[in-house]
């Protein structure tokens, strides 16, 4: 039963985490929303699926590579990644905020109930997925390999692959990126501010709208990112992967305490470990059914997640 | 409503109405019409096996009444998006629907399973086109009874108890001692498909199973804990019983880790999406199948390309096949579900394979069998046959 885990520990690690740092991005989009309105936007699964889109339509409708292509290699090889990474921030942070404007704005401004906005993001979501659907006649679109994924090192047997290394570090520097942004420019003070106390917020002359759009943007650019890295590392994308990359990261979110940042960061880690341990522990048919009960542990324990008690210092 | 909109209102029913009235009297005048169905997955994440076989029954349909003029067959979509809780939903309405004397499909065999009952107490006729599960054609299945659906369930296609052997048998072909390392999607079709994968293997001499096998429910992209387990495994073949898109995820992770281990795919996989998709990944790949309507007649094939606008897919011609047997019992006369089941039941004639379609009591047919195909240089590659 342990020797895959015994056997792989290093290996599984290592993909733990880099499947965890797409978590986090992503993770982010649910919880910055969060944060500041109090609601889940359950459209971020979806935008994070027209990210994908966005980095695949860089590669293969721009530059014109296909499925058959050799990786590039060279200074063009920087070029290509980060338009294709500006491509997915691109789209999923226009989604992003196309969705605020239309499906929430709009009740915001009549001050209905969260249920109301509840159901307008789910249905959001339909109809992003069903709109990609029938753009792409349902078919599953590969990405053409931009990135050789050499095999640059073993550490304890572990394969450290260049694809999931970058994933690691670019996704951990866009992370602190947010972070900072959120913590120290005076947007982020201001987002921090309507999260706090809406009214006072705008009392001190806060543009309430204009705060909740930079907040839907900021969250599509980090999901836009996590799309990037996603097709980066599995160069696959679908119509419908938004709902099991959206139900993940937003596990995490909830683990790590909903509406913090840094909560996003552990959970997103921490799910991603997870998954891949219960998965050569148990067998990947139980890899749900663990994840969920940690979760629901963790939260009859600790109703607020993770990280719930910082909520109040670091909430986005 | 005002008074404006109501008079335009009025004048929109009339007219359709009119119309409506003008186009029954000249179809009932100039043409008889009957009314077929097809039914599998159009929308959602199978919608591409789905459109493929619908194409072939359109195509066959096609040609009949160019070679029949004065009959038209109106072909109704059934979608259940190959998903039997979709299926429950929409297979009362076909069930009820008295014009609709045959139905091509369903393709998948979950949602056969969850469609079976209203069909029965319709009394419609089904031709599956490619639900290879063979609890639908077996008194003794052990799971329930529900499964079984005779006397209306009859498929074109050979069962999974025929291709899990071939698979076996094709993928540890010229290895002196293969390792099998074995997993699933966790859908109704792969699971026992792998079953009878395992049994073939014990069966092999020279080939043996390792490690615990996997799981893998087909949303998941990242494959990293089964990959761990083949490679603590040690194994040099690895049989992946599910669909195309995900077996194209898994390929690339298996060959981007360094494994250079066969990978072997059944009729699910046999798709020429997954070539597409899996890239050079793909490449040596060794997939269990029909044969496509390319390889069994390229004139056939041009034509399908002409008459219907893209190139012919998966279970081409099986559809085809389905869809003549029963424009055959309309142009004898078999226009009543009770006759055209009759006349399934009796029908023995070739079809466009060459195999003779004849049904046993259970609804199989005895002639067909599965293919061998090697991906090599991004198309599937006929093999011939594996027995």
């Amino acid at each position: 039963m342990f020797d895959v885990f015994i056997d792989q520990f290093w290996q599984l690690t290592f993909s733990g985490i880099s499947l965890g740092f797409i978590y986090v991005l992503i993770a982010l989009g649910y919880t910055m929303v969060y944060g500041v309105l109090r609601m889940i936007n359950f459209a971020n699964s979806e935008i994070f699926m027209w990210g994908t889109f966005g980095a695949i339509v860089a590669s293969r409708d721009l530059f014109k590579y296909t499925q058959t292509s050799d990786p590039v290699t060279g200074p063009k090889l920087v070029l290509v990644l980060v338009v294709q990474l500006f491509a997915a921030m691109a789209f999923a942070g226009l989604v992003a905020v196309l969705v605020e404007f239309v499906a929430y704005r709009r009740l915001r401004a009549r001050g209905t109930n969260r249920l109301a906005t509840l159901i307008s993001a789910i249905g959001m979501s339909i109809v992003l997925s069903e709109v990609m659907r029938l753009l792409t006649a349902s078919r599953p679109v590969g990405s053409p390999r931009i990135l050789e994924k050499i095999i640059l090192t073993e550490i304890w047997g572990a394969q450290i692959r260049l694809d999931t290394l970058i994933t690691i570090l670019a996704a951990g520097a866009i992370f602190i990126i947010l972070e900072r942004f959120v913590k120290l420019s005076r947007m982020g003070k201001a987002i921090r501010a309507v999260s706090m106390n809406e009214d006072a917020a705008k009392l001190m002359g806060i543009n309430l709208n204009r705060v909740i759009t930079v907040t839907f943007l900021v969250g599509g650019l980090a999901t836009g990112a996590a799309a990037f890295f996603y097709v980066t590392v599995y160069e696959y994308t679908k119509f419908n992967i938004g709902f099991t990359m959206g139900l993940a990261a937003f596990t995490a979110a909830v683990l790590g305490g909903i509406g913090n940042i840094r909560g996003a960061f552990f959970g997103g880690i921490a799910l991603g470990l997870a998954e891949v341990y219960a998965a050569s522990i148990l067998g990947t048919q139980w890899k749900s059914v663990t994840i969920f009960i940690i979760l629901v542990l963790v939260l009859l324990f600790k109703p607020s997640g993770l990280f719930g008690e910082a909520v109040t210092q670091t909430r986005a | 409503m005002n008074k404006k909109i109501k008079a335009s209102a009025a004048i929109v029913a009339a007219l359709a109405l009119s119309l409506g009235a003008f186009a029954a009297t000249s179809a009932s005048a100039a043409t008889k019409t009957y009314t077929l169905a097809y039914q599998g997955p159009l929308s959602g994440g199978e919608a591409s096996t789905g459109t493929d076989e619908q194409n072939g029954v359109k195509y066959a349909i096609k040609v009949w009444e160019a070679a029949n003029p004065g009959i038209k067959i109106n072909l109704v979509s059934v979608d259940d998006e190959g998903d039997p809780a979709v299926a429950s939903k929409v297979a009362p309405g076909v069930g009820a629907n008295k014009k609709i004397i045959g139905l091509v499909g369903p393709a998948y065999s979950g949602a056969t399973i969850a469609s079976l009952p209203y069909y029965k107490a319709g009394n419609l006729t089904v031709i599956s086109p490619s639900a290879t599960r063979v609890s639908l054609t077996d008194p003794k299945s052990p799971t329930v009874k529900s499964d079984y659906g005779r006397p209306i369930f009859h498929r074109v296609v050979a069962t999974d108890d025929k291709q899990g052997p071939a698979l076996a048998k094709f993928a540890t072909k010229g290895i002196a001692s293969a390792k099998v390392f074995v997993f699933d999607d966790q859908s109704s079709y792969a699971v026992p498909l792998r079953g009878y994968v395992e049994a073939a293997i014990k069966k092999i001499s020279t080939a043996s199973l390792v490690g615990t096998g996997d799981s893998v429910i087909n949303t998941t992209t990242d494959y990293s804990p089964t990959i761990a387990k083949i490679k603590t495994s040690g194994a040099n073949v690895v049989i992946y019983t599910g669909y195309y898109s995900a077996a194209a995820i898994f390929i690339k992770q298996l060959r981007d880790s360094g494994s250079t281990a066969v990978f072997a795919g059944g009729d699910g996989v046999f798709n020429q999406e997954f070539a597409k998709l899996a890239g050079k990944s793909g490449e040596g790949a060794l997939l269990t199948g029909v044969a496509g309507l390319a390889d069994v007649d390229a004139t056939i094939e041009a034509d399908f390309k002409a008459k219907i606008g893209v190139s012919s897919g998966v279970y081409a011609v099986e559809s085809i096949d389905a869809a003549n047997i029963f424009l055959s019992g309309i142009k004898n006369g078999k226009t009543t579900r009770a006759a055209m089941n009759k006349w399934v039941k009796a029908y023995n004639f070739k079809g466009i394979a060459g195999a003779t379609i004849k049904f046993n009591q259970h609804g199989d047919i005895s002639e067909g069998g599965f293919a061998g195909f090697l991906v090599t240089g991004g198309k599937l590659v006929n093999k011939g046959p594996v027995a």
